[in-house]
């Protein structure tokens, strides 16, 4: 009974002793193999997934107005990412993480594949300027999907809201399209200026992005720092802009749309250029929701993305006529002097072309014909000269060409001539000289831009000189409000006979002295300008106007300068479907001339102030926006 | 007092106490900076009760714990069913009853009540006395709790019962016909289970063991994460509390299924000679008490016992190796846990009971 006397059991725990120390043996050689062997590789693959490069995102320069007030400064933000190094492979991992983020699964996973084979660089950015809710979401969202992290990147906060949007723009990632046609210029997950300023300064704005090497948890949260290449962040910048004066132009367009262009006569500079409606550039730094598109992108009825100041092509209407003028005086078909009978009406080939005035002007002068808007007197005129005429002159003033403003898409002002018709209307390629009549009057084929029509103005002002429109003023070379100037491209000499300007500032005097624009004097400076009241094209979807049974309204144009003595700005301002441009169009461009040469001396509109708050400053109370 | 100390056998009580300071150092690494930061000291205390209870079962005859060992089996085949009705749900299976705030999973117990049982019964008598039906019926005892336990489901701790068996060639020898069975039984069995017995997860760990890359983000991530702590650990590792994977986090629940990987990352493949030489040592020392056992019985249990803390060796510390299928089996003095701690003391008390009585003699 006693098991020890058991030979062959003795023998056989012999055996499974043996194979214990087998077991430990084998055990010993997979560790030897791991740890002795292949150990360099798998040194090298723990060193791989905790020690990360990580860009160091640059911030992009401040944009300050004239007076070194804020425009657009940069705050702080959290945004929820992917890590380049971290971007999920398996199909259904994508599909899951694009459930949980409210996102189509096959633009995410597109996504995901190119930014995966881009390499290294900024991280694919899921949702951006993540506020307290959303950082709420989105710990939520990383508990479920570990290679998500949260980065700390600078966002843009536009100061003003609305008030210069179509100057500023808005910046946004570079979308795929924009680098595949500028291959090497972009890099994957950049940000970039969209629209306005931020745009065409995109090169002057933006930093340099730096490097840090970093210890991370496998949560990828930074541990440890090993060394960094410190971000240059973009150099700031001057606009030309006055904060102020933008804001009397926005205050004085109000709810209607329209456009606002103040130019200054030393350089070109742009005082003021304002559109309306404006958008909050602040509303496009997030991924846009279906709302954002109805409202701004895609609104046909009111179209707030088109800038009306470079983009708007209105007819200039009598605004035109001080062109027309100078054309017949330098084409010496008419003395100043010689007057040009108004019975209310004229016939030409054969139709009637009325006056604004039903009853006559009688008997005017050129200056008189200028103050008083006279039609039938400018019809005359456009009679005996050809439509190449006015077009050569335009040409040599300017007018035909982009003033050149450092916005992007800037339109063309269009001055009919024979072989612009032969090219835009092939269908009827011939021009009648009926049209031409039209024409005289700023109206027929005539478009300019209100950006155009100032420059123009400008030039009347200076007595011939062709400024270049722009708003970068000088870069900001510290944190000081000192500014180092830009230089900008001198105005151009154009041979404006003095004697024919004089007519043509002595005419614009007039209507605002006594003619079409009295009510819009001022008692302390003299303004002068034109009105133009012209019914052609609009932004305005006619349709939805009609649907409405309104009536269509023409629009209300006043471009000019000040003071006459002495100018030191020019301006255009267009009033869309307002009327008369005497009563809407002239009392905006009144206010203007206020503010600067009066108001703003004593009493200086304040800084823009935005209504974003920085949701992670916690001295603030009130909801970000 | 003295005399009770006595009951302790020195080599395997040198060989645990050193497992212990080993497995000390590594839950106190590796709970480091995580919510389980005081883990070593709760693993601590549980050590320090089962150590007790080894001391206590030491000085108690074997022979006596025997006798209780069918009315042990029934209660504990009771509290396998009952923990399936009234269980705490972890994680997807129901293996935990919930007793004073702490966990207790009644089948690291049973584990052992069942080779205590089975071993008494084979034991009974000279091993060529035992007819072919007794042996079926022990087949039959250690089956039944296996799939208890696999209602739970608990396919790694179901696997530890299978040691038993061993008891079997223990006694009659090794057949050629015995090993033919065995492979299809293996083959069968695998393919019924399969079909039938595995749960989603479960095969899905086995396909990745199959191919451990196919799944890196998802379920391979562990086995892949703990092999990279292995292999980067090289030589003399990377040093205490030093291990990148360990303490980043990349490897994955380091205080019970991965510890192993902690001390093999941070101490590197000396200290791995060294945990695995003491629990050579330790099985050594096992399998020299079922030499000098006074009875069958308690031959059989000790044999049994090397067999399941052979099991526990080879299936967690070749699983974190990526060598087998990433199956949740403890590692005795290494991985966290009150019930498995406590039950691996309590064999240990009756083995030290058996050789205390052996010397006696």
């Amino acid at each position: 009974m006693d098991p020890r006397q058991q030979p062959l059991l003795r023998q056989r725990l012999g055996v499974l002793k043996v194979l214990a120390w087998s077991l430990v043996a084998l055990l010993v050689l997979v560790y030897a193999w791991l740890q002795l062997v292949r150990h360099g590789e798998y040194r090298q693959l723990a060193l791989q997934q905790a020690v990360k490069v990580r860009p160091i995102p640059a911030p992009r320069g401040l944009v300050l107005d004239r007076n070194g007030h804020r425009l657009v400064d940069n705050r702080r933000a959290l945004h929820l990412v992917i890590q380049r190094e971290d971007l999920p492979t398996r199909p259904e991992v994508v599909t899951a993480l694009a459930e949980a983020l409210l996102v189509d699964p096959q633009a995410l996973a597109r996504k995901i594949q190119s930014y995966r084979l881009a390499g290294k660089g900024r991280p694919l950015v899921l949702k951006e300027n993540l506020d307290e809710a959303g950082i709420a979401v989105a710990e939520r969202v990383r508990a479920r999907f570990p290679f998500l992290s949260v980065e700390v990147a600078p966002r843009r906060v536009y100061l003003g809201d609305d008030l210069a949007g179509h100057v500023l723009g808005y910046v946004g990632e570079v979308d795929e399209e924009l680098m595949k046609g500028k291959p090497g210029v972009f890099h994957l997950g950049e940000t970039i200026g969209k629209e306005g300023y931020e745009a065409s300064g995109n090169d002057k704005l933006k930093g340099v992005d730096g490097q840090k090497r970093i210890l991370v948890d496998q949560l990828g949260t930074e541990v440890a720092n090993f060394g960094q290449i410190d971000a240059a962040s973009g150099r700031s910048l001057f606009l030309t802009l006055d904060a102020g004066l933008q804001k009397v132009a926005q205050d004085a367009l109000g709810a209607e749309a329209g456009a606002v262009v103040v130019l200054d006569l030393r350089d070109g500079g742009v005082l003021a250029l304002y559109s309306s409606p404006s958008y909050d550039p602040n509303l496009f730094l997030n991924r846009l929701s279906q709302d954002m598109v109805d409202r701004y992108l895609a609104n046909k009825v009111t179209r707030p993305m088109v800038n009306r100041a470079t983009q708007g092509i209105y007819a200039p209407g009598s605004t035109f006529k001080l062109l027309v003028a100078l054309a017949a005086l330098e084409k010496g078909i008419i003395s100043p002097t010689t007057p040009i009978y108004c019975s209310g009406r004229k016939n030409f080939y054969g139709r009637d072309f009325r006056c604004d005035k039903p009853t006559g002007h009688g008997s005017l002068s050129m200056v008189q014909a200028i103050a008083q808007s006279c039609d039938v007197y400018f019809y005359e005129l456009a009679s005996r000269m050809d439509v190449d005429d006015i077009h050569a002159t335009a040409e040599k003033y300017g007018l035909t060409e982009r003033t050149g403003i450092d916005l992007p898409q800037e339109k063309r002002t269009r001055i009919p001539s024979r072989a612009w018709k032969k090219k835009a209307v092939p269908r009827d390629p011939k021009w009648y000289a009926g049209e031409t009549i039209s024409v005289g009057i700023g109206q027929g084929a005539v478009g300019v831009t209100p950006l155009g029509l100032a420059r123009f103005y400008a030039l009347l002002a200076t007595k011939g000189k062709l400024l270049t429109p722009h708003l970068f003023y000088g870069f900001r070379e510290d944190q000081s409000d000192h500014m180092e100037p830009a230089a900008f491209v001198p105005p151009k000499d154009t041979p404006l006979d003095p004697k024919h300007w004089a007519i043509l500032d002595e005419g614009l005097y007039e209507v605002v002295r006594g003619g079409t624009a009295a009510a819009s004097a001022l008692k302390e400076l003299t303004m002068v300008g034109k009105t133009g009241t012209a019914q052609v094209a609009t932004f305005v979807d006619r349709a939805h106007y009609a649907r409405q049974a309104k009536a269509l309204k023409d629009h209300a144009l006043f471009a000019g300068y000040a003071p006459r003595e002495n100018p030191q700005i020019a301006f255009a301002v267009v009033v869309e479907n307002a009327g008369f441009g005497a009563s809407s169009a002239a009392p905006i461009a009144k206010k203007l001339v206020q503010y600067w040469f009066l108001d703003r001396l004593q009493h200086p509109l304040p800084a823009p102030r935005g209504k974003l708050v920085d949701p992670f400053a916690p001295q603030q109370t009130e909801a970000a926006e | 007092m003295r005399e009770r100390f006595r009951a302790l056998d020195p080599h395997l009580l040198w060989a645990v106490l050193a497992l212990i300071a080993l497995g000390t150092l590594t839950l106190f690494s590796a709970g480091r900076n995580t919510p389980q930061a005081t883990i070593w000291l709760k693993q601590t205390l549980w050590n320090g009760l089962g150590m007790v209870l080894m001391l206590l079962l030491a000085t108690t005859d074997p022979r006596r714990l025997f006798r209780y060992s069918f009315p042990a089996y029934l209660l504990g085949l009771a509290a396998l069913a009952a923990v399936l009705v009234v269980g705490r749900k972890i994680g997807g299976s129901t293996r935990w009853f919930m007793i004073a705030g702490q966990t207790f999973q009644p089948s690291e117990l049973m584990k052992w009540i069942t080779l205590l049982y089975v071993a008494q019964r084979l034991g009974s008598r000279p091993a060529d006395e035992v007819g072919r039906l007794e042996l079926f019926g022990a087949v039959g005892l250690v089956v039944f709790p296996m799939l208890l336990i696999q209602r739970q489901p608990d396919l790694g701790m179901a696997l530890s019962f299978l040691p038993i068996l061993l008891l079997i060639p223990l006694m009659k020898g090794l057949r050629a016909r015995w090993l033919l069975a065995l492979a299809l039984l293996v083959i069968v069995g695998g393919f019924g289970a399969w079909k039938f017995g595995l749960k989603p997860y479960q095969k899905q760990r086995v396909m990745i063991f199959l191919d451990p890359s196919s799944d890196l983000q998802g379920k391979g991530y562990q086995v892949n994460q703990s092999r990279i702590a292995i292999g980067a650990g090289g030589l003399v590792g990377k040093g205490f509390t030093s291990g990148s994977q360990t303490q980043l986090n990349f490897l994955p629940v380091k205080t019970t299924d991965f510890a192993f990987s902690v001390w093999a990352e941070e101490r590197g493949f000396l200290g791995v000679l060294l945990a695995l030489g003491l629990f050579g040592l330790l099985l050594s020392r096992i399998l020299d008490a079922a030499r000098v056992a006074h009875t069958y019985a308690e031959a059989y249990f000790c044999a049994g016992a090397a067999g399941i803390f052979a099991l526990h060796l080879l299936v967690n510390v070749g699983m974190v190796a990526g060598a087998l299928p990433n199956k949740g089996m403890v590692l005795p003095f290494f991985s966290a846990g009150g019930s498995s701690t406590l039950s691996f003391f309590l064999a240990l008390g009756l083995i030290m009971g058996i050789l205390h009585r052996a010397r006696l003699k």
